[in-house]
């Protein structure tokens, strides 16, 4: 008895002596410096990722002579530097969503005004002289002092118009495609289904690459060589698998039961599938859209390797045509023309990238 | 409204025999229930009526004539499944209205009906809210509504309560079988919980493994199962079950011997707690636990044929833990199964002298 009233002596003495302000002075700190700490190193991985496009944009609508002017981006830089490190500091200091509004919208005020003053005299609109002048290489050639100009360019606008139409009917069909053999592939039993979807997954594995002489020869035969349409059944065909094998998985989401449920309730197996399964998986389709857009958008050795004349240049090749004749003479016109080519991408992820983020892969099921 | 007729109808899945011949006969107008453990084919046999699946052998009639290949859209049949599978992207009132479609049914008469049917389950002032928004009880309503707005003539329930919490489900179940009586619809209930089958359903059709084991009224599936399994299937707290040898007149089952009329060799005998009561003659024992359970107290008893359940009346305990009890029954209520499972209708058993 005595040796257990010992034992419980000690321990009340220790209970009344806990400092539990000072405990949680020491978790407040420790959770202060771990923010700090996860935004510094979030921060430092993605200056890389974000200076570059920075610089694009800086050198597109600043470089008036062709030369990206290293006092524009310095200042550039000197503006979105501190510009960063305010709102990483408001992000992990602030206490309340409010206040960390407040404070982002008031270095985001601050900013402006100071890269106005310290940039804004530099701002030059000539490099988009290729958006309205077609036979903008001797322009541009002649601030060099140089006059010959070696490329026949198309108007970029007719560059545009073919990226659009390569990736728009490319995601129509890759859609239409994906949409009807993942229902397919989720909903039916049928001989050599698993391995239908094992190949898909196989199939999504080879580079395409190595593949471009036999496509090249296979079109030629065809007589698709130099045809937008050549390309965009190149295309479908490497992004297909990938493409159903998603919405395969967002197929096996939806229940059966709601399938059965339309069906007793009076519809059709394509109506049921059509008003009750489609609705449902909107955002698998939204998602195999963008990304099959995208590719498209960005699609370089195909059409570089299957497209010849220029008036089937995409904006890839006219991209790429500018930076061969231009690049070392006017860094200012090429990076004009990868903003252009830029925007579009951009637009599409801003609008999109709340369904982009509810990808979820399913596992090959039997 | 319809009679349904299953004639030796069976259900394959490749190699696996789901529902090897069914005979089965529901007469219009009925409430049925189909009682069973998970896996016994129950699910299947309905989804075979909402035309789902097409039965492998045999033939369905809805009032006599062969629907086998009728399409489900074209059966007129309403479901409520189990997770109510509501549109989740349609309001309630599109959800309510979209079997009305396929039946072009005119635009005002649509919207009249969805109202109506909607007062009848009381969901009128949820019509343009979505589905995500409801509770389950009100989801619950809403898929009920969905199945009656086209006025079926047969109407499927699979398992519709077991998503309810227990005082919303004593609730629904007096709902559901009084809308039922009002419409007069041919009702299936397809349930693994015997309570809510007997509570609810004119007649149960206790299955297993693809079989019918009984037919009856809930009474008769209580009072004379004619098999072990619907005796152990049927009844809350479950039978007691002694397995034991009838010779001589004697049961005998561990240490003890009981007198037997009417059966002989391996036998099984049943018998609810609830027919058990402790008195002054009987099968001696000690009383191991107490389980109260509000109106009643199930008492777990130890004697020399093992464990026996004993329920009774009165909200407090009138016996204390390990005290020496005498359980009592009487013959009528006593069952005996042959070594096979199936009842000894004229065998009973009654307690020792």
């Amino acid at each position: 008895m005595t040796a257990s009233a010992d034992l419980v002596l000690p321990r009340s003495n220790a209970k009344a002596s806990v400092d539990w302000t000072t405990i949680a002075a020491r978790s407040r700190l420790r959770r202060r410096t771990e923010a700090v700490g996860a935004y510094a190193f979030l921060i430092a991985v993605s200056l890389p990722i974000v200076l570059p496009y920075f610089w694009l944009v800086t050198v597109a609508f600043s470089a008036k002579l062709g030369i990206a002017e290293t006092k524009v981006l310095w200042r550039s830089m000197a503006v979105l530097v501190p510009a960063i490190i305010a709102f990483w500091l408001v992000g992990a200091l602030s206490a309340h969503r409010r206040r960390m509004l407040v404070g982002f919208a008031v270095i985001t005020v601050l900013a402006g005004m100071v890269f106005a003053v310290l940039v804004g005299p530099d701002l030059y609109l000539g490099n988009f002289i290729f958006l309205v002048e077609p036979n903008f290489e001797s322009a541009v050639l002649s601030r060099g002092g140089q006059v010959t100009a070696t490329t026949q360019y198309p108007s970029v606008w007719h560059a545009f118009a073919n990226s659009l139409i390569l990736a728009g009917s490319q995601t129509a069909i890759v859609v239409t495609v994906a949409s009807l053999a993942g229902y397919y592939l989720s909903r039916f039993q049928f001989p050599g289904r698993v391995a239908t979807l094992r190949s898909l997954l196989v199939l999504h594995a080879f580079p395409v690459l190595t593949l471009i002489v036999p496509l090249f020869l296979m079109l030629y035969w065809i007589g698709l060589l130099d045809t937008l349409f050549g390309v965009i059944l190149v295309l479908v065909a490497f992004e297909l698998p990938f493409a159903i094998f998603i919405m395969k998985g967002f197929f096996d989401g939806v229940p059966w039961d709601i399938e059965m449920s339309a069906l007793t309730d009076g519809a059709s197996r394509r109506q049921a599938f059509l008003r009750v399964v489609l609705p449902q998986v909107k955002n698998g389709i939204i998602a195999i859209a963008v990304f099959s857009f995208i590719r498209g958008w960005e699609e370089y050795i195909f059409v570089f390797t299957f497209l010849i004349r220029n008036t089937n240049w995409t904006m890839s090749l006219y991209m790429y045509f500018v930076r061969d004749d231009m690049m070392g003479v006017d860094y200012g016109v090429v990076s004009a023309v990868g903003v252009f080519y830029l925007v579009p991408s951009l637009l599409l992820y801003a609008v999109a990238q709340k369904y982009l983020s509810q990808i979820t892969l399913g596992g090959v099921k039997g | 409204m319809a009679r349904i007729e299953f004639r030796n109808l069976c259900k394959r899945f490749g190699e696996a025999t789901v529902i090897p011949g069914m005979d089965l006969e529901i007469d219009d107008g009925e409430f049925v229930a189909l009682l069973g453990p998970s896996g016994c084919g129950k699910s299947t046999s309905l989804l075979i009526l909402a035309g789902i699946y097409m039965p492998s052998g045999g033939e369905l009639l809805f009032d006599g004539h062969v629907v086998n290949e009728v399409e489900a859209k074209d059966r007129n049949v309403g479901i409520v499944f189990q997770s109510y599978a509501l549109y989740p992207q349609m309001t309630v009132r599109e959800n309510i209205m979209f079997p009305l479609r396929f039946k072009r049914t005119p635009a005002d008469e649509a919207r009249e009906r969805t109202n109506s049917i909607a007062d009848l389950v009381q969901i009128g002032e949820l019509l343009d809210r979505r589905p995500s928004e409801l509770s389950g009880g009100q989801q619950q309503r809403v898929a009920l509504a969905r199945a009656l707005v086209k006025e079926p003539q047969l109407l499927l329930l699979d398992e519709p309560l077991s998503n309810l919490d227990a005082s919303l489900r004593l609730s629904m179940r007096t709902e559901i079988k009084s809308l039922q009586k009002k419409l007069g619809i041919t009702t299936i209930l397809v349930t693994h919980d015997q309570v809510e089958a007997t509570t609810m359903a004119d007649r149960i059709i206790c299955m297993r493994a693809g079989r019918i084991e009984q037919i009856g009224a809930p009474n008769d599936l209580y009072h004379r199962p004619s098999s072990l399994f619907v005796a152990g299937f049927i009844g809350s707290p479950p039978i007691n079950l002694v397995v034991g040898r009838a010779e001589n007149g004697q049961f005998a089952a561990g240490s003890v011997a009981l007198p037997v009329e009417g059966a002989a060799g391996d036998v099984t005998v049943g018998l609810r707690p609830e027919h058990l009561s402790f008195g002054k003659s009987g099968l001696p024992g000690r009383i191991a636990q107490l389980e109260p359970m509000g109106r009643e107290v199930l008492y777990v008893v130890d004697t020399g044929i093992g464990y026996v359940r004993v329920l009774e009346q009165g909200s407090s305990a009138a016996h204390a833990s390990s005290e020496e009890v005498r359980i009592a029954f009487a013959a009528e209520d006593s069952l005996v199964f042959d070594s096979g499972g199936k009842l000894l209708e004229c065998a009973r058993i009654r307690p020792p002298s």
